[in-house]
């Protein structure tokens, strides 16, 4: 006699489809850049170095940024607004651990949902992690910044060393905000 | 009762649970195939309609419904009279502050404790007693598996996609276990929290480290000063979303409740004098304040058997430990 047994998922995890981007704008200049931090490790050191190169090469005018109240959780509905009101284009992160990371892409998704153009900065060990998050939204080939080793996943860094990578990342950011993606 | 999951049919059973490993449906071990009418009579004994939302993981788009956690449940091994545990501790895992993303993606890899209160322990045989924390009891171990089956299958908390802990585990295959209510006239966690006594409660905490505090000293003050001492080699950090419901859960063995008894400490007095110790500034590389709001964040639950002179700390991820009241079907608790 054959045996009927249900299914205990909610489905595949990539069964969503068509989420569309926000447009991009041809370069950064006059815009306000938004930064939407988890606090993980060193990152803001490195997030308001980024933000602070970019208004010097590009002619960023303005920052906003929120810094969560934890590593994975999303921001709260204030600091949602306060940050969408103003943010032309936006770095969500730091992805380095398991949570943080797919939240982070979560919010640089929903950003862009929003109409936001954003790119989650990733350590290259969290690669899996964010790729799971945008295949569940049904973009599986959203584009990412990463880091990578020797740098620690988890944002352990020092001052310097965070700077550091500030400069490094901003030519791939420059890229994922603007139409030279 | 009509059942929205999608089926699968096969003509044995090896050829089902062979079908579950393949589709990444179980924690490794086997698992019971979930046929509609085990599912639905798991429902029955809840009392729920199979579409009842339970609650949400909002960063994953993930929605729990009964039968899902029904699924699951009969998967995990569970009788059907375990399902209203089941879903208490399902609903607890998915309040708000239970942070469920979070504690089930971290690279920590926590765990999940289910503490149950009231008589369905007894009505359930679930050991709070020698070995609660182990093997050997079918409503600890698939009571908690199910919780952990719904993690995996329905909240996608799986290896390689959403969780991404570095090692993981064994207290995720399950953790469950009741408190040792009748060792002693301590006020049960449950009635702590607000309930009744004769009502039966499930607490979930959250298990970032689990700590093993063995001291053979008689007297109360070095037992609870090796625990805090124990407590502050970890520490707990503040998290400003997670708030002031932090909190620690401190399970106090069978020889050390004894001498506590035998000396007159109650729980209050217990995390009286323990608050202060874990949350005293920190003064060395391998020394950690503790920050608990107040001494009622120090959960005391007796639990365990005689023997060896032991407690267990289990310090938090970032969430708050939440509790549900075991509804009977009725709808009554």
């Amino acid at each position: 006699m054959a045996l009927v047994i249900l299914d205990p998922t909610n489905g595949p995890i990539d069964a969503a489809s068509g989420f569309v981007t926000a447009p991009r704008p041809a370069d950064l200049k006059g815009l306000t850049f938004g930064i939407m931090a988890n606090g993980l490790g060193d990152s803001e050191t490195m997030f308001d170095a980024l933000c602070a190169g970019l208004a010097e090469s590009d002619g960023v005018a303005d920052v906003v940024k929120v810094v969560k109240a934890s590593v994975a959780v999303p921001p709260s509905p204030e600091e949602w607004d306060r940050f969408t009101a103003s943010a032309s284009v936006a770095v969500t992160g730091l992805g380095g651990c398991g949570s943080c990371s797919t939240r982070s892409m979560r919010d640089a998704l929903d950003l862009e949902a929003a109409g936001i153009p954003a790119v989650c900065i990733v350590h290259s060990a969290l690669v899996p992690a964010v790729r799971a998050m945008a295949r569940l939204v049904g973009c599986p080939d959203y584009p990412i910044v990463t880091i990578d080793y020797p740098h620690n996943p988890t944002g352990v860094w020092t001052k310097e060393e965070a700077r550091a990578l500030a400069r490094e990342i901003a030519p791939a950011v420059r890229q994922r905000l603007t139409q030279a993606s | 009762m009509t059942l929205g999951a999608a089926e699968r049919t096969f003509e044995t059973a090896q050829q089902a649970l062979e079908a579950c490993y393949e589709f990444g449906w179980t924690d490794g071990l086997p698992v019971v195939p979930a046929t509609a009418e085990a599912v639905a009579e798991m429902l029955a004994a809840g009392g729920l309609e199979p579409g009842e939302v339970l609650g949400t993981v909002p960063t994953r788009n993930v929605t729990v419904t009964a039968e899902k956690t029904a699924i699951n449940a009969v998967m995990a091994g569970c009788r059907a009279e375990y399902f209203p545990v089941v879903v208490a501790a399902v609903r607890a895992h998915l309040q708000t502050k239970a942070n469920s993303h979070s504690t089930t993606a971290t690279l920590a890899g926590a765990a999940h404790a289910v503490i149950v209160n009231g008589p369905v322990r007894h009505d359930l045989g679930i050991q709070s007693g020698q070995a609660c924390f182990g093997p050997g009891f079918r409503a600890n171990a698939t009571i908690g598996r199910a919780l952990r089956l719904v993690i995996r299958n329905v909240c996608r908390a799986v290896p390689g996609e959403l969780d991404r802990a570095s090692f993981s585990w064994p207290l995720r295959y399950s953790f469950c276990f009741g408190e040792n209510e009748e060792a002693s006239d301590w006020v049960p966690l449950h009635v702590q929290l607000g309930y009744q006594l004769d009502d039966s409660v499930v607490t979930v905490q959250s298990v970032m480290r689990l700590i093993q505090v063995t001291e053979f000293d008689a007297e109360p003050e070095k037992i609870l000063d090796a625990i805090w001492e124990h407590a502050r080699h970890a520490g707990l950090l503040r998290d400003e979303w997670a708030g002031d419901g932090r909190s620690v859960v401190v399970v106090i063995g069978t020889e050390h409740q004894l001498r506590l008894l035998h000396d007159g400490w109650t729980k209050e007095r217990i995390a009286n004098y323990l608050w202060p110790r874990m949350t005293a500034d920190t003064v060395g590389k391998y020394d950690n304040k503790l920050h608990l709001a107040a001494p009622a964040n120090i959960m005391i639950v007796a639990a365990g058997g005689p023997g060896i002179a032991q407690s267990w700390l289990l310090v938090p991820h970032l969430a708050i430990p939440t509790h549900e009241l075991v509804r009977s079907p009725s709808g009554a608790a």
